[in-house]
């Protein structure tokens, strides 16, 4: 299986909280700093609350998937033929319900990937950033 | 509520629907126009008012100049995408217009050049969610979208290969039926299974086509309609769904992924129309991958929910079929115009002589129009 590599664009800051906590082995989403909901992803207003501020907050490494797919043909732009296959995975972490966060399945040799397998998070490096991975738990 | 039977289709047309192209936006939109108005029985000077879907990238000024339209008296644009836009919301703003006196004859248009750079993926690689904690791990495009759709349907509803073939193979009969249609080689299961895998469960099969072509049809009041030599078809019922989640997080944190808001635009669309899907000759629906169709065929309320896959591999849609679904082909094997090549089917059905492909009887159609975070559907009827 490969890994996609697709440059992380952080012209705008606010998802850079999420790729240092990759750099310290830590799946970190956006709370809401008053109340301590959840709001992912991070959006420009929450809901309702203008005045809110967000904060980042370290998330359980273990959950499972809510959906996946392996990807045959990259859509990305730009040339990555050679990063085929792979296994996206939408993982919903176990203390935090309903967030989904993107990342790619690995050290899943002989495994079906599947919705609501369990998994567990691992930061992979590919080139000179991380991503999200997770590993059949 | 608004009222039903009080606007009707006058005119449609439409370009060719073409692999690749030459032709840019502009020239397919206002080639499929003047197809539209002469359909009508009109001249372009005697269009006065104008929906423009904001993806479409001309205003109307520009699309009124290039058909030589008169006055222009009223113009809205829709902010809706996909077949919501072209299929539903504009209804509802013509009607608006006609209702109120602004305007006679709108007319609605539409291109789409899927093979410019960048293609349709562009739209989604716009989006700074997407772009910043999605494309890096590779979840990216509309096929990797919803195949990750279709693999948690599967999981909660069950669905089979042979019963994920059978939605692409059913629509690519009635494609072969259709002299316009953009791909009309036969597909069986083996045809299927050749097909090449995009992103697991969709191969190319499951995808709507890139298509480089354009659309257009033209509003009126019935009264006008009457005075013409093509039967009224009418609309019916018209509702609009709407769920409010922006597109960034549209695929991935929506509670239910493939859950769009279509139950609620078919139970206002039935109401107003004053019928139940059961009264229905046949549907239209849009087609962008097989997932999105399946689940919006039971919104549409044509099978129960969780059973479109076992619908489509009893033949139902099918040629003959006790419900016809989308009957030149739809997006995936007619031609992808977004939403609106679907309208114009459904007038064509109702207004009969459409040779090997016409559903015998037709009176009834509904259209299913998906933009995303939105939904239409429409019930058009032959007067």
């Amino acid at each position: 299986m490969g890994i996609p590599n697709y440059p992380v664009h952080l012209e705008d800051p606010s998802f850079q909280g999420f790729y240092d906590g990759l750099d310290a082995g830590e799946l970190r989403v956006t709370v809401d700093a008053e109340t301590g909901e959840f709001h992912w992803y991070p959006p420009e207003v929450v809901p309702g609350r203008p005045d809110a501020r967000l904060e980042w907050r370290a998330v359980s490494p273990l959950g499972h998937a809510y959906t996946f797919t392996t990807v045959m043909r990259s859509l990305l732009p730009g040339d990555h033929k050679d990063e085929v296959p792979y296994t996206v995975i939408l993982f919903e972490p176990d203390d935090a319900p309903g967030v989904r966060i993107a990342g790619v399945l690995v050290d899943d040799d002989g495994v079906t990937p599947a919705c609501g397998m369990r998994l567990k998070f691992r930061p992979v490096e590919v080139g000179d950033h991380k991503i999200a991975g997770f590993a059949p738990a | 509520m608004m009222q039903s039977g009080k606007i009707a289709i006058t005119g449609v047309g439409e370009t060719p629907f073409l692999r690749k192209g030459e032709e840019h936006v502009m020239a397919m939109m206002t080639r499929a126009s003047l197809a539209a108005i002469a359909d009508a029985g009109l001249k372009p000077t005697d269009i006065d008012g104008y929906i423009i879907n904001k993806y479409a990238g001309h205003p109307s000024e520009e699309i009124a100049h290039a058909i030589g339209a008169g006055q222009k008296r009223f113009s809205a644009v829709t902010d809706s995408a996909g077949g919501t836009a072209t299929s539903g919301d504009a209804l509802r703003l013509a009607q608006l217009a006609i209702e109120a006196g602004l305007c006679k004859h709108v007319l609605v248009p539409y291109a789409i050049r899927s093979t410019k750079p960048g293609g349709v993926y562009a739209f989604h690689a716009r989006e700074p969610q997407k772009a910043g904690l999605e494309m890096p791990a590779g979840f990216f495009g509309q096929p990797t979208y919803f195949a990750s759709m279709a693999n948690r349907y599967a999981h909660e509803y069950g669905m089979t290969e042979e019963e994920q073939a059978a939605l692409p193979m059913t629509y690519r009969a009635w494609a072969a039926i259709t002299p316009s249609a953009q791909r009309r080689d036969p597909m069986d299961l083996a045809a299927y299974r050749a097909s090449p895998m995009i992103s697991t469960p969709l191969r190319v099969a499951d995808c709507c086509l890139t298509t480089d072509g354009g659309g257009a049809y033209v509003v009126s009041s019935v009264e006008y309609a009457r005075d013409l030599a093509h039967p009224v078809v009418a609309v019916q019922g018209l509702g609009l769904g709407y769920n409010n989640y922006p597109h960034g997080v549209l695929f991935s944190q929506k509670p239910c992924t493939f859950e769009f808001p279509g139950r609620e635009s078919a139970a206002m669309a039935y109401a107003m129309a004053g019928i139940s899907p059961a009264d229905l000759d046949l549907a239209q629906v849009y087609d962008g991958f097989t997932i999105s169709a399946l689940v919006q065929t039971e919104m549409l309320g044509l099978c129960d929910v969780g059973e479109a896959p076992r619908f489509y591999a009893a033949g139902h849609a099918m040629p003959g079929g006790k419900m016809p679904i989308n009957t030149s082909g739809g997006h995936m094997s007619g031609g992808y115009v977004p939403g609106i090549n679907l309208l114009i089917e459904a007038v064509r059905q109702l207004r009969g002589g459409e040779g090997a492909r016409q559903v015998p009887e037709a009176k009834l159609c509904a259209i299913a129009g998906l933009g995303g975070n939105n939904h239409s559907t429409t019930i058009l009827a032959r007067m």
